[in-house]
């Protein structure tokens, strides 16, 4: 009797480590395989174009405008309407397998109908992969407004697939220069992010530079020489309403506005040399934030708010500083090379961009805040001005083109350029505007 | 120490003036002496090529008056000169421009109502508002140049382009040369 | 068995011990006869107990039958041969028994007869007295006491004679005795040696059929070792071929997990929202066509955009490259996980 108790728990341990063993071989068979690395390339999208109900007005179309924005991102890739096999416009007509076939990851379809003197639109994405739609709406602009809808829906799609929002119906603030009646014209402009829809805002014969904008993008600020010598406006775009605010002996540039729109860094000499002063807008009372004898120039709130990132050549060449607060020491961020000039930090205190000299070459770089590592993110040679979308993963730039100052549009990463059509002449200058609620 | 030096050269450059003034036309000298500090220069601009008419003496002066006459002439032309060339992201004067400088700040101090104003250039490279900067720096070193020599703070203006009005166009070494500079403009 | 065989001899007996008693009954009654019929003795040589003593012979001729028997039997199956030697020993055994109670049979018989003659003597004394008595009385009857006296004489000599040929009769009875004694052993001797033949013929049996059993145990013992040896043999070379199959199936899984790692490193394009600390984690069911037949989330990285990046590219395989043996299939292909966790971005 005991022995056979005995055999029947033997059998039932045996049986326990027989099912251990399976399990610890069906865990085995688990196999688990990890992806760190992602595409070296831009996402195949394929944005259909909308089918029209009622008067749409000719010209501009919605799925160009997207197709377009998309492609600037450098993160897709927009297949060309003709090579689609079919043109849906709704659900129901989207063959998930055809656009499978043809490489595509999300499909954009849409139509289009007129309501009075507005255009809405209604369109949908889909995941080619998983047969989803992911995204839907109705979006409505004045008639005349198509790009704005247009833009407005790659905002949507963009934040659909990446999780980050749009900055498609942001402006961007830029100078051009060209020669009429033989003479130099500069003329601060302001359009949309793919350089369409400009505007003109100040025309003048002596250099503009240095736009900035305010962060309610109802402002810019920048440095005309209207007057022979460098001096600080800030102009009121919605009424065109342009006040001088500083108009120091000397140098009186590079102007950043803080958070709150209330005040400007900018660079004086008044004391006889290139310094960083905080400006309150509503007293115009000036206190300096750097003292030293080399050029201090260049400055711009970090993502904080508090302290600030500037131009400095007191270690002998140009270099870029981060000031933890305004009136703290500065700490020397770039080492990489020995010039390194305008930081542009993002709005998450990972990356610092600005101009890089490698050997000849000037180029944007970047510094990651947290490791230190810089990286070079674009192939041209004479790059400047970099300005960073407000979502942080586009930078816009001026380069040089044939001899031509041009912009380019770069993935934040670096991955992906895109040239802006450019105007007549030179382009220069360029400063992205704010998401605008 | 940088005064005596400074009248050092004054001695050395009038007497070599009047060496010159005895064999040759002023321009000459004054061409000579520019050639050397811009020799990477070739393509000619207005800049460098100074006008003539400065050189043309009257016969009918004593030597002495021909002497200073021809002094004066040396001087009208080093001051023909009034741009001044710097190497990249720096704002040092060259030694080839301290004669000239040195008549101008003479210039200027024969003649106080004379107003200058010294526009600081820098070339394309590198950015905007650091080379605005770079502009002024220069043109303050101009300055408190001319200002040692004789010349006083009122009578001087100083304004910097930065790489906004470049004298050449292009992007080429000649180009950031000629462009990388301070220009005298005299009222 | 035993009982069956101890019922056999006990059958065997009465036969056995009944011509016994009857012979010594019919000598009693000679020896009565003889007495009281004295005058008649001439049938005295009479053949008729020779003919019983034959019939006796020839009554006793079945005796060994019973011993013999085994002799019949037809050779038993091997497996049934160490219960026939059992049995056989069983059957020795009695035997023996039954000789030894033949033996005290036989010496019971002779006292008995010995007690007869005594008794026959003590009859004959008593019959002698009065006949003397008788005499005794004739004589003093005087007329013819000595014709009495001739007549005892004569008497007298025929008593001798009569008791010598009762001592020849005895004597050929006991003649006859030791010569059935003779040929009862002789028959004995017989019987033993057969049975000794049958016992050795049994015992050679016996030992055949064991040195058989042996042989085919040693044999089988034999067999069963090298059907041992040459299971351990496949068994081993099963192993050492399941091993070779291991490696060479972990070695083709690596292989197409770094081709499925390629392949969906290429498939999958990471948001610009991802970052280093998402990481989503899919489980994956292929058929062995690599097709993809099932996919299920089991840890999302609570990012809806890098959780679809990954789907979407799990998704987007036509066909998984997967080994195409299929065990190896089975084993890690047919259902694994995936994870999803950026470490280079830019």
């Amino acid at each position: 009797m005991t022995k056979r108790t005995w055999t029947t728990s033997h059998k039932a341990v045996a049986a326990a480590l027989a099912a251990l063993i399976m399990l610890a071989t069906g865990a085995r068979a688990e196999l688990l395989i990890r992806i760190t690395e992602g595409a070296d390339a831009a996402l195949p999208i394929s944005v259909v174009p909308f089918a029209e109900n009622g008067a749409i007005p000719p010209g501009d179309k919605i799925s160009e405008i997207v197709r377009s924005d998309l492609a600037m991102s450098g993160e897709f890739r927009p297949l060309p309407a003709e090579k689609m096999l079919s043109l849906p416009s709704r659900r129901e007509e989207v063959y998930f397998r055809d656009w499978r076939m043809l490489g595509q990851r999300y499909v954009l379809v849409g139509e289009l109908s007129r309501n009075d003197d507005r255009v809405v639109a209604r369109y949908e994405l889909f995941d080619v992969n998983q047969e989803k739609r992911i995204l839907g709406e109705t979006a409505a602009a004045s008639v005349n407004s198509m790009r704005t809808l247009g833009h407005h829906i790659s905002d949507k799609v963009y934040e659909a697939i990446t999780g980050v929002p749009g900055a498609f119906s942001t402006k961007l603030a830029y100078v051009t220069l060209d020669t009429f009646n033989g003479k130099p014209r500069y003329r601060l402009q302001v359009s949309d992010v793919d350089g369409k829809r400009a505007k003109i805002r100040l025309e003048s014969q002596e250099p503009i530079l240095s736009p900035a904008w305010s962060p309610d993008g109802s402002r810019l600020a920048y440095v005309s020489f209207e007057t022979g010598k460098p001096a600080i406006y800030i102009h009121e775009l919605a009424t065109g309403k342009r006040t001088k605010v500083a108009d120091f002996p000397g140098l009186n540039s590079a102007p950043a506005w803080s958070d709150d729109g209330r005040s400007l860094l900018m660079t004086l000499s008044k004391d006889g040399n290139a310094e960083i002063y905080r400006m309150d807008l509503a007293t115009r009372a000036v206190n300096k934030l750097t003292n030293h004898w080399a050029i201090d120039t260049e400055a711009a709130y970090d993502h904080a708010g508090e302290g600030m990132f500037f131009t400095s050549d007191r270690s002998g060449g140009p270099q870029i500083y981060h000031k933890e607060s305004l009136d703290s020491e500065p700490r020397r961020i770039t080492f990489g090379s020995r010039y390194n000039a305008r930081p542009r930090p993002d709005d998450k205190g990972d990356f610092v961009y600005y101009v890089h000299q490698r050997e000849s070459d000037f180029h944007i770089a970047r510094t990651n805040l947290k490791t230190g590592v810089e990286t070079v993110l674009t192939r041209t040679g004479a790059d400047e001005s970099p300005s960073l979308s407000p979502n942080g993963q586009m930078l816009i730039y001026a380069t040089k083109q044939s001899g031509k100052s041009v912009l380019t549009v770069i993935s934040a990463d670096g991955a992906a350029a895109y040239s802006l059509p450019s105007p007549e002449g030179e382009v220069r200058d360029p400063a992205w505007g704010p998401i605008v609620n | 120490m940088k005064l005596s030096m400074h009248a050092k050269v004054l001695a050395m450059l009038l007497s070599a003036g009047l060496f010159a003034g005895c064999s040759s036309t002023g321009e000459t000298v004054g061409d000579g002496t520019y050639d050397s500090d811009v020799a990477p220069v070739d393509d000619g601009s207005t800049v460098y090529g100074g006008d003539d008419e400065g050189g043309v003496s009257s016969s009918a002066l004593s030597e002495e008056e021909r002497m200073a006459a021809e002094e004066r002439a040396k001087m009208e032309a080093l001051r023909d000169i009034t741009t001044f060339y710097f190497d990249f992201d720096t704002a040092e004067i060259k030694p080839e421009a301290r004669d000239v400088l040195v008549a101008h700040a003479q210039y200027l101090a024969n003649n106080p109502g004379q107003n200058v104003r010294l526009e600081g250039h820098a070339d394309e490279r590198g950015t905007k508002e650091y080379n605005l900067a770079l502009g002024e720096r220069r043109a303050n070193a101009v300055q408190r140049f001319l200002i040692v020599n004789g010349a006083s703070r009122g009578q001087i203006e100083t304004v910097s382009y930065g790489e906004e009005k470049p004298a050449v166009m292009g992007s080429s070494e000649s180009a950031w040369a000629q462009n990388r500079r301070v220009e005298l403009v005299f009222d | 068995m035993t009982n069956q065989d101890h019922r056999v001899i006990s059958t065997g007996a009465p036969p056995w011990k009944s011509p016994v008693a009857l012979s010594v009954f019919l000598h009693l009654l000679i020896v009565v006869v003889a007495l009281a019929g004295w005058s008649w003795t001439s049938p005295v040589d009479e053949p008729p107990p020779r003919s019983i003593s034959a019939r006796l012979i020839t009554q006793q001729q079945p005796e060994p039958s019973p011993v013999v028997e085994p002799d019949d039997q037809p050779d038993r199956d091997q497996q049934r041969s160490a219960e026939e030697d059992e049995r056989k020993k069983a059957e020795a055994e009695a035997e023996r028994r039954r000789q030894e109670e033949e033996a005290r049979r036989i010496a019971e018989q002779k006292a008995r007869e010995e007690e007869a003659r005594r008794k026959a003597e003590q009859e004959r004394k008593k019959q002698e007295a009065l006949a003397k008595e008788r005499e005794e009385a004739k004589a003093r009857e005087a007329a013819r006491q000595k014709a009495e006296a001739e007549a005892r004489e004569r008497e007298r000599q025929k008593a001798e004679e009569e008791r010598k040929r009762q001592e020849a009769e005895r004597k050929k009875a006991e003649e006859e005795q030791r010569r059935l004694e003779e040929k009862r052993k002789q028959e004995e001797a017989e019987r033993r040696r057969q049975e000794e033949e049958a016992r050795k013929e049994a015992e050679r049996k016996r030992l055949e059929a064991e040195r058989r059993l042996r042989e085919q145990q040693l044999e089988a013992l034999a067999e069963e070792s090298r059907k041992a040896k040459e299971a351990e043999a496949r068994r081993q070379q099963q192993a050492a071929a399941a091993r070779a199959k291991e490696a060479q199936m972990l070695s083709e899984s690596e292989k197409y997990q770094a081709l499925i790692r390629e392949r969906l490193s290429q498939a999958w394009y990471p948001p610009s929202s991802a970052t280093e600390e998402m990481t989503a984690r899919l489980q994956i069911t292929l058929l062995p066509t690599g097709e993809l037949a099932g996919v299920r989330l089991v840890s999302s990285s609570g990012n809806t955009a890098f959780d679809n990046s990954a789907l979407s590219a799990v998704r987007s395989l036509n066909r998984y490259p997967i080994p195409d043996d299929r065990e190896t299939f089975e084993r890690y292909f047919r259902q694994f996980t995936i994870e999803f966790n950026p470490r280079r971005l830019r």
